[in-house]
């Protein structure tokens, strides 16, 4: 804690663990300082050094790696939306970075990195890419590890001020017979909003045989539906199974959010609304009938 | 930690960039804001100080041609970029750009604390999209909030920045 931070600007990803590592708990992990920032002009966070990694050429770039899409750390949301790769391998990924509240301003500065580790329950990237089953490389000083970005949400070790660096995205891409949706309820088109939902949902004819979904935005962690739409598979989804969903996924909301998004009952409800519409929309787009 | 590692860490940042394509140095505190350093060192007070919580885009400066919050930016981590205010948006000649004509035609502002986000907004929207639906004009301003306007007026004003700049051609 400090009103006088210092400033460091490592040249290696290394060596910014190594900072982090030797400098403590009042280090900070600075990049595009969209999460970061607000805290400190509040007085919520108080740096004793900002570790700005906005440089390290190793966090950058988007590639294919070992079957997946490789997504640098620093990979600002507008390039999320318009990489050529992405837009092709994962369409749902690049069209859920173009949700992202704040306007343009914040997704030419905002990078998926920051997004992830910051765990805000409001943001667009997590949903998606938990739909995904995307992995996470995390640095430290004892080396790499690479973990399952659900398995990281469940630790508290995550975010702003440990000796860690998340350093990559690694996101499977989805087969193209695939269908897939965003849905976000807002206010505004700047907004956060009120309840998010990303579906991914594979079909054979008109069945539905495989189906993921995970709800943002209405809880302090995301909800993971998928185990809950079991009933889906093997049929339609007709009006009757698309009810069904809306009923199992607004019952996975068991402690609603309540702030200025709305109020919790409302948000348990539109929690429903948001996985219903994105499973629609997800069936329509893998060839099925649009429920 | 290891002597070359704590060389790292300093007390204060040599700042280098170009503001209004002027080259600019200054010796800034580390945990100074781009919107402090404009306002504060280089006096240029038409980057508005809103929220300071990025949702209100007065701030909005412009990083190589791209809008960024500058509330929510350390200026430390601006080194080496073009930055440009709302100062910098006139012309040489010291006209108005073709943007802030027609919000000043089409009453694009009522107290104007909006303004300078609003038409650095809209610069970037209409130098890569020359003919934008009203539908790409409302999210290229998304990320501003104007508490007057009802936002008719600047999106009208956005339209007409564009038929101007296209037939000027």
């Amino acid at each position: 804690m400090s009103l006088h931070p210092q400033y460091a600007r490592p040249r290696s990803a290394a060596q910014a663990v190594a900072l982090l590592d030797g400098l403590g708990a009042g280090a900070m992990v600075i990049a595009g300082g969209q999460e970061l920032m607000p805290h400190v002009n509040y007085g919520r966070l108080m740096p004793a050094v900002y570790v700005d990694i906005g440089g390290l050429p190793e966090l950058r770039g988007i590639a294919e790696a070992d079957g997946a899409v490789a997504i640098g750390a620093l990979t600002v949301h507008r390039d999320v939306q318009s990489s050529e790769l992405v837009r092709a391998k994962l369409p749902l990924l690049a069209w859920a970075a173009g949700q992202v509240g704040g306007g343009w301003q914040v997704h030419n500065r905002g990078t998926i990195g920051g997004n992830l580790v910051s765990m805000h329950p409001l943001y667009d990237i997590v949903p998606p890419l938990l739909a995904l089953g995307a992995e996470v490389e995390i640095l430290s000083t004892a080396g790499t590890r690479r973990v399952a970005l659900s398995g990281l949400i469940a630790e508290t070790s995550h975010g702003l001020g440990t000796t860690t660096l998340l350093t990559r995205v690694l996101v499977r891409p989805t087969s193209p017979s695939t269908g897939w949706s965003y849905q976000k309820l807002k206010i505004t088109e700047g907004s956060y909003g009120s309840a998010n939902a990303a579906a991914v949902v594979a079909l054979d004819g008109n069945r539905v045989t495989a189906a993921r979904l995970v709800m943002g935005a209405v809880a302090e962690r995301p909800i993971d539906a998928s185990a809950a739409l079991k009933g889906l598979l093997g049929r339609p989804f007709d009006a009757r199974a698309a009810a069904e969903a809306e009923a199992a996924c607004a019952a996975l909301v068991v402690q609603p959010m309540d702030d200025q998004q709305g109020d919790a009952g409302w948000r348990r409800a539109m929690a429903g609304v948001v996985a219903r519409r994105a499973l629609a929309q997800a069936v329509a787009r893998a060839g099925g009938a649009a429920g | 930690m290891s002597a070359n590692l704590e060389e790292l860490v300093e007390d204060s940042v040599l700042l280098q960039c170009r503001v209004n394509g002027k080259a600019c140095e200054r010796e800034i505190q580390p945990g100074t804001s781009l919107l402090d350093f404009l306002r504060d060192e280089l006096r240029l007070t038409g980057t508005h100080m809103g929220c300071m919580t990025g949702h209100c885009g007065a701030c909005t400066v412009m990083l190589d041609g791209q809008v960024a919050k500058s509330c929510i930016t350390l200026a430390a981590t601006v080194q080496r970029r073009q930055i440009t205010t709302i100062e910098g948006l006139k012309g040489a000649d010291g006209k108005l750009s073709p943007v802030q004509q027609a919000f000043w035609d089409e009453a694009g502002f009522q107290c104007a604390f909006c303004a300078p986000g609003m038409l650095l907004a809209a610069t970037e929207l209409l130098r890569d999209n020359p003919d934008p639906s009203e539908d790409d004009i409302r999210r290229a301003i998304a990320g501003n909030l104007c508490r007057c306007t009802g936002y008719q007026s600047i999106v009208r004003a956005v339209k007409a920045a564009a038929r101007v700049q296209r037939s000027a051609g």
